[in-house]
């Protein structure tokens, strides 16, 4: 897996290449705790290049999220499809997390 | 017709045939199936004694086979085989192949000789290649010829090794279809074949062989649809198998994987399958961490490429536990996937072991 960060006007852009799986999960988790105790707010996470995503993945999407919620923050996710998607509807996740279909779209609607 | 006892054949210290025993009636047809290299064409070669026995016996009507007074050549008339490879004469012309043996062997006169050979050459479909040579004939041909001139012999039983084996796919029907019509006209054949739906339809009585062993035998349709051993269910429903052991938690989850999806590409399986499969593997190890410290974990993986199903076994010893139950898991997150991508979840406690077998569902 890679994680790349991009930092736009209003938030902070993080791709993800690869799988998030048991045993990348735990890059992704100290990559966004990092990003989030310097200070950046939003985010949008990007998974056109995410190939695979199993439950370890989901649970660390969750528990950024609800560490980001904690300290006002807010995370968006943009361009989830295919086997990645599936995987969300699976779970639920897909009502729980705010999604859009283009990163573009999805830093118009960061508040 | 045919009565073996405990039949056995040794190459060195390598047991072939490790105790055969099995009758054949007159007019019976029985097919000979299994895997390669179980000793199906050895024990058709010691019937006629193509192959020597180690042990046992062979009655063919009465007549003890390894009896040394016995005279061989004259039962191997009454009990011809039809070969793989055809064993055509190649500077004889087919009409030639046919005669030979009626004419040396049974001393017929030439003429005699000639017309009941074309009479054979028409039964089989070849009457117009009666001057031709081996070399010109297709495979399919050669092998219609090499069953003219067994039945030229006027055989009671007939042994055929692989007969279509060595055929090219379009030629495989023209010679089934010529053994067809030896078994609808009450001929005694046994068949070593692996042409699962010739034998299905042409037998009376199907044996399945493995490990040197008449390991089932029934009816066609006790084979083919509901065979009760285990070896036999596998080779019917032509499953291949994988099998990974997991020994603790530090387990490589990417070597794993590789493993799995080479397995998956043998048997050609969609990109989509085996990103469930992985996926579903991933699922369940992760469920079954918290017991690795304490017990190993055997995943194996099945494929029928018969029924285009797959199955996982995942077996681990310890305590007996369903590893699915949802009161013991932090979260349903791994569960909901993997219900989702299972058909159906069989837990058993099985021999102090815990079985979970889940099917996955066909995409």
């Amino acid at each position: 897996m890679e994680i790349q960060t991009q930092k736009e006007a209003n938030a902070t852009v993080v791709t993800i290449t690869g799988r998030l799986d048991a045993v990348t999960a735990p890059e992704y988790e100290k990559k966004m705790n990092e990003l989030i105790a310097g200070e950046a707010a939003c985010f949008i996470v990007d998974f056109d290049k995410l190939d695979y995503i199993s439950s370890a993945g989901l649970r660390v999407l969750l528990s950024t999220a609800k560490r980001l919620k904690t300290k006002g923050g807010q995370i968006r996710f943009a361009n989830v499809r295919g086997t990645v998607k599936e995987v969300f509807d699976i779970s639920g996740f897909g009502a729980i997390f705010q999604m859009n279909d283009s990163v573009a779209i999805a830093l118009t609607k960061i508040a | 017709m045919i009565k073996v006892e405990h039949l056995s054949k040794k190459y060195d210290d390598f047991a072939v045939l490790k105790d055969i025993t099995i009758e054949i009636q007159k007019g019976e047809v029985v097919s000979i199936i299994g895997p390669s290299g179980t000793g199906k064409s050895t024990f058709l070669r010691c019937l006629n004694l193509l192959e020597q026995p180690s042990g046992g016996s062979i009655h063919i009507d009465g007549m003890d086979m390894l009896d040394k007074k016995t005279d061989v050549p004259k039962i191997r008339q009454k009990m011809n085989m039809v070969f793989q490879s055809f064993n055509l004469f190649s500077h004889l012309s087919v009409l030639e192949n046919l005669t030979i043996g009626q004419i040396k062997l049974r001393g017929m006169s030439q003429q005699d000789a000639q017309l009941k050979s074309l009479d054979l050459l028409r039964l089989v479909g070849l009457a117009e290649k009666a001057g031709a040579y081996p070399d010109e004939l297709s495979g399919g041909q050669k092998q219609r010829v090499a069953i003219a001139r067994c039945l030229a012999m006027e055989p009671e039983i007939i042994l055929f090794d692989e007969p279509t084996s060595a055929l090219d796919p379009t030629m495989v029907s023209e010679v089934l279809s010529v053994i067809r019509r030896l078994a609808r006209d009450g001929m005694t054949m046994a068949i070593v074949t692996h042409e699962m739906d010739f034998a299905r339809d042409v037998s009376n009585r199907v044996l399945y062989m493995d490990e040197g062993l008449i390991y089932e035998q029934g009816t066609p349709e006790q084979i083919f649809d509901n065979p009760q051993k285990e070896k036999t269910r596998a080779f019917i429903n032509r499953v291949r198998s994988f099998n990974y052991r997991i020994n603790s938690p530090d387990y490589d989850l990417y070597a794993m994987n590789a493993e799995i999806e080479a397995f998956c590409e043998k048997q050609i399986l969609p990109r989509k399958t085996r990103h469930n499969l992985l996926l579903l593997v991933e699922e369940l190890l992760q469920i079954y961490n918290p017991y690795l410290p304490a017990t190993h974990l055997d995943l194996t993986l099945s494929y029928s490429e018969k029924k285009e199903t797959l199955e996982l076994v995942c077996e681990n010893t310890g305590a007996a536990v369903n590893p699915l139950d949802k009161n013991l898991l932090p979260d349903e997150l791994g569960l909901a996937i993997i219900n989702n991508l299972a058909e159906s979840i069989d837990y058993q406690r099985v021999n102090d072991k815990n079985r979970l077998t889940l099917m996955m569902k066909k995409n």
